[in-house]
Formats: structure tokens, C-alpha cells, sequence
């Protein structure tokens, strides 16, 4: 039992990391516009996808895809920003539909493209397998995407309190009038947090395929995850998007160890509303981008 | 003389307006319909079986070149049942005389619900459950069943002599099924069936497989899902390593696909499979499908392709049939369908009065370096077993 409950919160802990990466951009944008980027999965599978076109049309790791991916993803996402900042009215809700809009154009052009086939890396040092004490057993891309998911929040928490561009986004958020009076250049601002919440979706992509399969349609859930996450964490909090990718990670390894595997998203979402009905903000509500 | 024109006109307008599908004798051209799965999660299956479709389609008008010409239809219905019954209806409006196609049970109740208010024939390979062909419908075929996937699979741990296994399920309704229906025979035989079921968005499969290892203690692992699955609940094991001697799949796992594509991951693992891979056409049958198939697409066939193809060659040769004796239309159709008794690229295809096929047995391949070997029935078998063995061991 005690075997079982230890693999099943190390299992949730790796899982919560790469799901923090995955959410941390839509709550990025989410803090700075107020815009919820329902194509932000979409942006992700997106860098899968160069991640598997790097792999098996140029022959090389799929962690050198970065850079181009990164090209691709970050071009993508300061796409949608160009395409909402035209909204006129409304921008908050029409947003949703324009954003929803592109991520089904997105979905079909990879079908187009790429095919209904599924993908992963066939790099087999990703899946050779890392034991901690004959217990805890992992992947070892599971282990990367986890540090790689640490890490950048940990960097972008850090930009965002000790760079220029990062406090600017951040006075942005808080209060879009004094920033003005401030000289800062909002659009300049919201810029930056799109093109970061491309990097930090390029850096997703890039593990979500080196850890499981790529398929066209599975962008959409990426996104629901990372909205969940989001609006636990309280919209726009940074350590509350790991604290919450935590949390609904290790929830749904639990209930798949201690109950049925199909119930896990179930208790998760459970576990979510609990925490909205006791903390309406979320875990981190009165908080922004801090 | 103008007056009989007139009446004549008028009945047909009459006969068109309430929709009596009776094609006359003179007709050439058959229109058929197909919705299927083109995008959405069930796309990859999809597009497998349009391809086969289109085959037979190819094959069909080679066949009756100068006689009949035949034409599909087709509408992506997006992996979506709501979407499906549209296509239906929207290919109903456009004049199909009868329907193949679709994939997943979920999808092909509801659409071939409305096939039949339609009064159309459809004929599917894409729907095991049971319920489907229990309702009474006239015109539903199919060429497989849950059954036929169960046998196979009761048959080879039979064979195996394994006294407990894991049965790790999607909560799917064809895949539900199949794995009641299969626990059901194992259980008869004195197997101890413990089941784990999932969801498909189960992505991480090392808390079931820990749970085998740790409790279960099995001696083999039946996996009933679908690709992703599979891949997602057979690396989860290659790094935990249960000590099983064999990792057993429904279908959609020894194809040609997994094999290239996710070799080391495969080897030594069963799944159901019609042919080896690669496949080895020899029969003239299998001959005029790879090659239609190879004319059209780069890549080889699967047994999604092959079922397709079968289908929708039975549907093209019952239309001829049955225009042959005057009319096409539901019934007649239907009653040369129900003539069918032949062996196929599917095995031996014969409908019983619900439209099901009881000759349907999968066989069993086993993925070994890159190949896939039959291994069960022994009449069909290309290799023995490599037994006990997992992609770890």
C-alpha cells in the first residue's frame, strides 16, 4: 500500500510539473489582457508537431526542435494577439470565440498536414526509466518535463519581478491607467506576455511529445487543463498555477491508484469546485502576476 | 397520349415526393453513402476505412466497367453523433441508395437509426456492440461483432493456459463489451479476470500497471482500448516491469502502423489481426484490393482498409444483384445481403436475420522485430507464439 501511494504522488508531482508548463502561458495572458487564449492547446500541439517534423524529416532530437519551434509558436501566438488586439468591443468575451475559432483552424490544419496519425518520439532515451530507492519509477522525459515545468516558472517569476518588460506587464495587469500615466506602452506589454506565453507553449509542446502521443484533436483538452488550472490557481497568479497543477495532478494519480482510472478527472474537478466555493478567487485570488 | 405521359409523369413525381426509393431497372449509376470520421479523435480510423471504401468503390466500377458505375458520397462527420445523423440525412436529401461506413458504436446507433427511418441499407464494420443489431433494423449489416473479437482473444489465453489475468478497459461502450464479453468466456474456463477500467483521457497508465504489479499479480495483461492507449499502458509497463508473460490487445494494435512506427514497444505483443504484416496478398481477392489500394494510396493497407473494403464490396455486388431482379431499394438489398455466404479479406462473411456476421473470428498476430505473426487459430497460424514474452522480457 505504502509502495503504491508513494509511486502515485510521484506520479502526480511529474504530471503536475508538465501541467504547470502547459497553463502557465494562458495564465500569463490571462493576467496581462484579461483574454482567455482558447487556442493555447492548439499552440502546444503545435510545437509537438515541429518537435515530430524535426524528428523524422530532419533525423535529430526532438529537444533540437526548440528553436524553430519556438520560431513557429511564438510567430502563432503574436498572430492571435494581432488578430484579438483588432477587437473593438468587448474584447474579454469575443475574444473567447475568435481564439476558439483559430484553434479549430489550427486542429485542421495539422490534420491537413500531419494526418489523423498519432505520434511520439521514437528517441528511446526518453522512455528509459529512472527508479529512485526500487519504488518510485518514472520516465525519464517525465523527469525532464517536470524540470523543465520548475524551472520555467521559477524563471518567469523571476522576469517578471526583476526585468523591466516584467514589471511593465505587471503594472499592465494591476492597473492599465497608472501604467499609461507611467509612460508605458500597454500593447508593447501585452506583446511581450504573448510572445513568452508562445515560448513557455513552444517548451510544453516540446515535452508533451517526447512524453505521451501527439494526435490532432488532443490540443482542446490541453486547453481545458490549462483553463482549470488557471482559474484554481486565481487568474493570473504564477505560484498558483503550480501549486494548482500540483494538486489536480496528484488528485487524479490517487484516485486512479485508490479508485478507477476513470474517475480521476472526475475527483479532480471536484476538487475544484470545492476550492471555488470555499476560495471563490482561487487558491492565489487576490493576487496578480506576482 | 398526353394524358398518359402526364399520368405517368405524375406518379413518378408522385413516388419521388414520398420518398419510395426504387431505383429503376435501367439505372446505372449507384450513388452510396458514407459518413465517416475524417477529423475529430476517431479520425485516424476513419480515414483508414474511407480509404478501403474508396477501393472497393475503384474495384466495384472496374468490375461493372460499360454496365453500372458506382459513386460514394462522403461527409466527415467529425467523430460526433449529432453530426453523423445529419450526414445521414443531408446524403439521404442528395439521393444515396444505401450507406457504408462510420466507426465507433456510439456514433453508428444513432446514424444508422436514421438510415433506417430513411429506409436505406447500412452495412458497417466500425460498431461491435451488441445492442446495434438487436433492434429490429431491416437494413443493418455488419461484418464483425464484439463476438468474433472475443473468441479470438478466449481462444489464445486459452491456448496459453494462463489462470489470472488483468483486463485493463476503456469505458467506451464497444469496448466495455468486449471486455464483458471476454471476462464472461475466461471466467467459464477458470480464469480470475480482475478489471481495471479507464477513461480516454487516461494518459498516464503507471497507477493501473503498479496496481498489476503490486496486487494483481497477474500472469498476462489484456488490453481493450485504442492506440493511444495502448502505447500510453505498454510504456507504463515496459518501466515498471510486472512480472507477466504476455501483454494481449483487442484491436487497432497489430497493424503495420504500430509495428514501423513503435517497433521496440511492440515486440513480443499480441493483438487481433486478419493478416501478417508484412502483408502477404496471395489470394486473387487480396490481389484486385492491394492492388486498387496501392493505385490510389502510398502506404499499406491495415485491417481498417481491409474491412472497409469488404463491406462496401458486398453492398456494391448485393445493389448489382438486386438491380439485376428490377428494383434496388431497402428490401431488396437487404435480401441479397442476406444471400451473402463468402469468404473474404474479413474471413467468412454470412448474415444471420439481425444482420450479424456469426462466421466472425478475429485471428491473432503477435509484433516480432518489426513483423506481425499469426499465431492463433493454429489453421491460420504463420509462426508459433513467442511465449512467455513482453517488449521487457
Amino acid at each position: 500500500m505504502l509502495e503504491l501511494t508513494l509511486q502515485a504522488i510521484y506520479t502526480g508531482l511529474l504530471s503536475g510539473g508538465f501541467y504547470a508548463l502547459v497553463a502557465v502561458g494562458l495564465a500569463l495572458i490571462f493576467g496581462t489582457m484579461k483574454v482567455i487564449n482558447l487556442a493555447h492547446g492548439e499552440l502546444v500541439l503545435l510545437a509537438a508537431y515541429v518537435a515530430y517534423a524535426t524528428e523524422s524529416k530532419l533525423g535529430l532530437n526532438p529537444l533540437l526542435a526548440l528553436p524553430i519551434a519556438m520560431a513557429v509558436v511564438v510567430s502563432a501566438a503574436l498572430l492571435t494577439y494581432f488578430l484579438t488586439n483588432h477587437i473593438k468591443k468587448d474584447r474579454e468575451l469575443n475574444s473567447l470565440i475568435l481564439t476558439f475559432g483559430l484553434g479549430i483552424i489550427l486542429t485542421n490544419s495539422l490534420l491537413m498536414v500531419f494526418s489523423a496519425n498519432i505520434y511520439s518520439t521514437s528517441t528511446e532515451w526518453f522512455f528509459e526509466g529512472v527508479v529512485i530507492g526500487d519504488t518510485l519509477f518514472s520516465m525519464r522525459s517525465e523527469l525532464l518535463a517536470f524540470v523543465v515545468g520548475v524551472l520555467s516558472l521559477g524563471g518567469l517569476y523571476w522576469w517578471l519581478n526583476h526585468t523591466w518588460h516584467g514589471r511593465a506587464i505587471r503594472a499592465v495587469s494591476s492597473n492599465l491607467d497608472a501604467a499609461k500615466l507611467m509612460g508605458m506602452n500597454p500593447k508593447q506589454a501585452e506583446m511581450w506576455s504573448w510572445g513568452v506565453a508562445g515560448i513557455l507553449a513552444t517548451l510544453a509542446g516540446c515535452m508533451l511529445y517526447t512524453t505521451s502521443v501527439i494526435h490532432p484533436p488532443i490540443g482542446h483538452g490541453l486547453t481545458i487543463k490549462a483553463f482549470i488550472i488557471t482559474v484554481l490557481a486565481g487568474m493570473g497568479s504564477i505560484p498558483g498555477v503550480l501549486v494548482g497543477a500540483f494538486l489536480i495532478a496528484i488528485i487524479e494519480s490517487l484516485t486512479a491508484t485508490f479508485f478507477q482510472s476513470s474517475l480521476s478527472e472526475l475527483a479532480s474537478m471536484g476538487i475544484f469546485l470545492v476550492v471555488l466555493i470555499v476560495l471563490p478567487s482561487g487558491l492565489f485570488g487576490n493576487k496578480r502576476i506576482h | 397520349m398526353n394524358k398518359h405521359i402526364i399520368k405517368s409523369l405524375s406518379a413518378v413525381a408522385l413516388g419521388l415526393s414520398l420518398n419510395l426509393v426504387s431505383v429503376p431497372a435501367f439505372a446505372e449509376n449507384f450513388l452510396l453513402g458514407e459518413h465517416t470520421p475524417l477529423s475529430g479523435k476517431l479520425a485516424r480510423v476513419g480515414t483508414g476505412s474511407h480509404r478501403g471504401i474508396l477501393s472497393a468503390v475503384k474495384v466495384l466500377n472496374e468490375k461493372y466497367n460499360g454496365q453500372h458505375s458506382f459513386e460514394v458520397k462522403t461527409i466527415d462527420d467529425e467523430s460526433s453523433p449529432a453530426k453523423a445523423v445529419s450526414a445521414v440525412e443531408k446524403l439521404v436529401s442528395q439521393g444515396v441508395i444505401a450507406f457504408t461506413g462510420g466507426y465507433s458504436s456510439g456514433i453508428i446507433g444513432p446514424a444508422s437509426e436514421a438510415a433506417h427511418k430513411a429506409n436505406r441499407v447500412y452495412i458497417t464494420f466500425g460498431g461491435v456492440a451488441g445492442p446495434l443489431s438487436k433492434r429490429g433494423h431491416e437494413g443493418f449489416f455488419r461484418i464483425n461483432n464484439t463476438a468474433g473479437y472475443g473468441k479470438a482473444i478466449i481462444g489464445l489465453i486459452s491456448d496459453m493456459g494462463l489462470k489470472k489475468v488483468s483486463i485493463l478497459y476503456s469505458n467506451k461502450e464497444a469496448t466495455v463489451k468486449t471486455a464483458e464479453f471476454v471476462e464472461k468466456g475466461l471466467t467459464e474456463g477458470g480464469v480470475t479476470i480482475i478489471k481495471h477500467e479507464f477513461d480516454g483521457h487516461t494518459k498516464d497508465f503507471k497507477s493501473i500497471i503498479n496496481k498489476v504489479k503490486l496486487q494483481d499479480k497477474s500472469e498476462a495483461i489484456l488490453m481493450v482500448g485504442y492506440e493511444t492507449d495502448y502505447i500510453g499502458i505498454l510504456r507504463a509497463a515496459k518501466l515498471l516491469k510486472p512480472k507477466v508473460k504476455a501483454m494481449i490487445g483487442i484491436w487497432s494494435l497489430a497493424t503495420g502502423k504500430m509495428a514501423t512506427e513503435f517497433p521496440t514497444l511492440m515486440e513480443n505483443v499480441y493483438g487481433t489481426s486478419m493478416l501478417p504484416f508484412p502483408v502477404a496478398f496471395t489470394t486473387s481477392e487480396q490481389k484486385v484490393f492491394h492492388t486498387a489500394y496501392t493505385a490510389e494510396f502510398d502506404n499499406e493497407p491495415s485491417y481498417l482498409e481491409q474491412f472497409g473494403y469488404v463491406q462496401t464490396l458486398l453492398l456494391g455486388e448485393a445493389i448489382i444483384a438486386a438491380h439485376s431482379k428490377g428494383e434496388v431499394n431497402l428490401k431488396t438489398i437487404s435480401e441479397e445481403l442476406r444471400k451473402t455466404d463468402q469468404m473474404t479479406l474479413a474471413g467468412r462473411v454470412r448474415f444471420d436475420e439481425n444482420g450479424d456476421n456469426p462466421e466472425f473470428v478475429q485471428r491473432v498476430g503477435q509484433h516480432r522485430t518489426g513483423k506481425i505473426e499469426i499465431v492463433w487459430p493454429l489453421s491460420a497460424k504463420t509462426s508459433d507464439k513467442a511465449f512467455p514474452g513482453t517488449p521487457w522480457n
